[in-house]
């Protein structure tokens, strides 16, 4: 039984309509490369957060985004080494750097990539909710996936044992690729989500 | 999935709340953020128990014990003790418990989840003998059961051995 969002199709329906307007503005900043994919809705255990997000335990390249306005939540957009460098030489159009170790310019075209996409998300929220949300100033760093997700899921786990959890997919060229977006609205904002929805 | 674990592997992983024990040759991991991943370690009896612990305390909240720093220790002072181990001979060490997000973040809990596991590893009289803590840095650690050695990988740094 699904406790946290009654309305799960409804959920899937919205954020599948935000997903074609992301995946259209990233093919076009990707030169065609990049394309969104499946959204997956999950409601998990918080011991099966690792594994229903397919995270990896390796070190990965984040783009964090705090959900600012009337509500909160995380945004994270994820990247193996290999798929940073992949998209950092395909925006930059010249050789990337090595081991995960980005130059400032690096760095600013993948918070860019996260904020063209954070943008489409806080947008299509926005129009949903008739709130005021906008994300926060993008935040790269290079750690552990899982360690981040746990700092994001915290105002989740602070009134249940389950965490829900909107992710979304990418394709390269018909290619699943190890990228990963995931949004994690606080427990306030999950409730005038699943308000506005069953409105809608 | 229950919340504690009795392995009969040789590796195991502690994920978020919970808490797992481990014997002879076995090692138990974790990758840590905020959270906090408290190894108890019974060197007489070569038995140990990770705790990857969530949130600071229960305050009456449900949940499995490990998700609590109070609830955790004295579950895992409890499974302990069922393997024979006596408090007054258990070595502590502390890894996590870092704020990963410099700011516009949820909540920097990873203090309070490392103050409440001090203080309720203090009422059970257990002294903590290495720790690995704070920062904004994640964390991925490694305890063995059969020396009790935690390993500390954090990105970009050499790794360490409590």
């Amino acid at each position: 039984m699904n406790t946290l969002a009654p309305n799960l199709r409804a959920w899937k329906a919205f954020f599948a309509t935000a997903t074609e307007e992301a995946s259209t503005a990233l093919a076009v900043w990707t030169h065609g490369d990049v394309v969104l994919s499946v959204d997956e809705i999950s409601e998990t255990s918080l011991s099966e957060v690792a594994l229903s997000l397919r995270l990896s335990e390796e070190l990965v390249t984040l783009v964090r985004f705090g959900i600012d306005g009337d509500y909160g939540g995380q945004l994270l957009l994820s990247f193996d080494d290999d798929n940073a460098r992949s998209l950092i030489q395909s925006l930059l159009r010249r050789p990337a750097s090595n081991g995960g170790h980005w130059s400032p310019l690096e760095l600013s075209a993948l918070a860019e990539t996260g904020n063209i996409l954070a943008s489409i998300y806080m947008n299509h929220l926005t129009e949903l909710t008739g709130t005021r949300l906008w994300p926060t100033p993008p935040d790269v760093m290079r750690d552990y996936a899982m360690s981040v997700v746990q700092q994001a899921v915290l105002s989740q786990a602070q009134c249940e044992d389950r965490v829900m959890l909107c992710k979304t997919r990418f394709e390269c060229m018909g290619q699943d690729v190890e990228w990963s977006l995931v949004l994690i609205p606080s427990p306030e904002l999950m409730q005038v989500i699943e308000r506005s929805l069953a409105g809608a | 999935m229950p919340s504690t674990l009795q392995l009969s592997t040789t590796a195991a992983t502690a994920n978020m709340g919970e808490i797992v024990t481990i014997t002879g040759q076995q090692m138990a991991q974790a990758i840590l953020g905020s959270c906090l991943g408290i190894a108890l370690y019974d060197p007489a009896n070569e038995v140990g128990t990770l705790a990857h612990v969530v949130l600071p305390c229960s305050e009456g909240r449900t949940g499995p014990p490990g998700k609590f720093a109070d609830t955790a220790i004295a579950s895992m002072l409890e499974s302990l003790a069922h393997q024979g181990a006596r408090a007054s001979q258990l070595i502590c060490k502390l890894a996590g418990g870092a704020s990963m997000f410099a700011n516009n973040g949820p909540m920097q809990i990873g203090l309070q989840n490392i103050a409440a596991a001090r203080h309720a590893l203090d009422r059970a009289g257990i002294r903590v003998s290495a720790e690995h803590l704070e920062g904004s840095k994640g964390r991925r650690i490694r305890f063995f059961a059969s020396t009790g050695a935690v390993e500390v990988e954090v990105a970009g740094m050499p790794k360490e051995t409590l």
